[in-house]
């Protein structure tokens, strides 16, 4: 059994008609997940961004100690 | 009692569908460099001609005359810095000043609620208009539970984005670092105020 939910007409008219299909679907892997789930880094594992990601690290504990 | 084969499928229509598509495209242009990869997915990206389609075609122009490279040391200048960046794109930043404060104690009483985790690998607060961003997504298509309804999505987009990310996406298109990134923050003011609309229309 299913429930569709957004069944009306208006916002979805609304919606299509705002541009917002642009034919993308998944375009990236997210920090999130449910609750125990694993989840993958927003951040690429790139070489060069895992550098970049420990010196954002750094800088924001730099930042933070106010 | 519900058992897994008659437990009732919530499922959403296209437009809903495309509106967490939407936010989960800003949330990866937004969460860290993009790569060759979305470059290619912006120079694929279809438009038409309403205000967002424009926006989306300046960016797919930006996309194709600017490098990888270059659109990295943007987004270092913008969002990275030497201590910080132009911009600081965290809620409590943006509703109180600082970092840290209530607004992301909020955020996160409503993330626990949700089932919403987010990864230990990653070190900044969870008030990142990145993350947020990727959240409604989640919650559009049911990444954490059901779907939330239209109402309950609401209720999320008032409570965390709509107060900031508008002023945000704003600050984002003046920024004197910003090139590649007008666009973006241009396309993001745009896409907070069709949100903002499409959720007074009833579901």
């Amino acid at each position: 059994m299913s429930v569709k939910k957004s069944k009306s007409p208006s916002r979805r008219d609304f919606i299509k008609t705002a541009g917002l299909g642009v034919g993308v679907a998944a375009v990236a892997s997210g920090v999130l997940s449910a609750g125990d789930a694993e989840a993958t880094p927003l951040l690429s594992t790139d070489k060069a961004t895992d550098y970049r990601e420990t010196e954002h690290i750094k800088k924001y504990y730099e930042s933070a100690q106010f | 009692m519900l058992t897994e084969e008659n437990k009732l499928r919530i499922r959403i229509s296209q437009e809903e569908e495309q509106r967490a598509h939407f936010y989960l495209l800003l949330s990866r242009l937004l969460g860290a460099v993009a790569d060759e990869q979305l470059f290619d997915v912006i120079q694929n990206l279809e438009i038409d001609n309403s205000e967002i389609g424009k926006a989306l075609g300046q960016l797919k122009s930006a996309a194709k005359c600017t490098s990888v490279k270059t659109a990295a040391e943007e987004y270092d200048e913008l969002f990275i810095g030497v201590t910080q960046g132009e911009l600081i794109p965290f809620k409590s930043y943006y509703l109180t000043g600082y970092l840290n404060e209530k607004p992301l104690a909020e955020l996160r009483d409503d993330m626990e609620k949700l089932g919403i985790a987010k990864s230990d690998l990653v070190a900044e607060p969870d008030d990142h208009i990145a993350f947020l961003l990727e959240m409604m997504h989640g919650l559009i298509v049911g990444s954490f539970g059901d779907p939330l309804s239209v109402v309950e999505q609401n209720n999320f987009f008032e409570k965390h984005i709509f107060c900031w990310a508008p002023k945000f996406f704003e600050d984002l298109e003046k920024a004197d670092a910003a090139n590649f990134f007008i666009p973006v923050g241009r396309i993001g003011k745009l896409f907070m105020e069709v949100e903002g609309e499409a959720f007074l229309i009833a579901a």
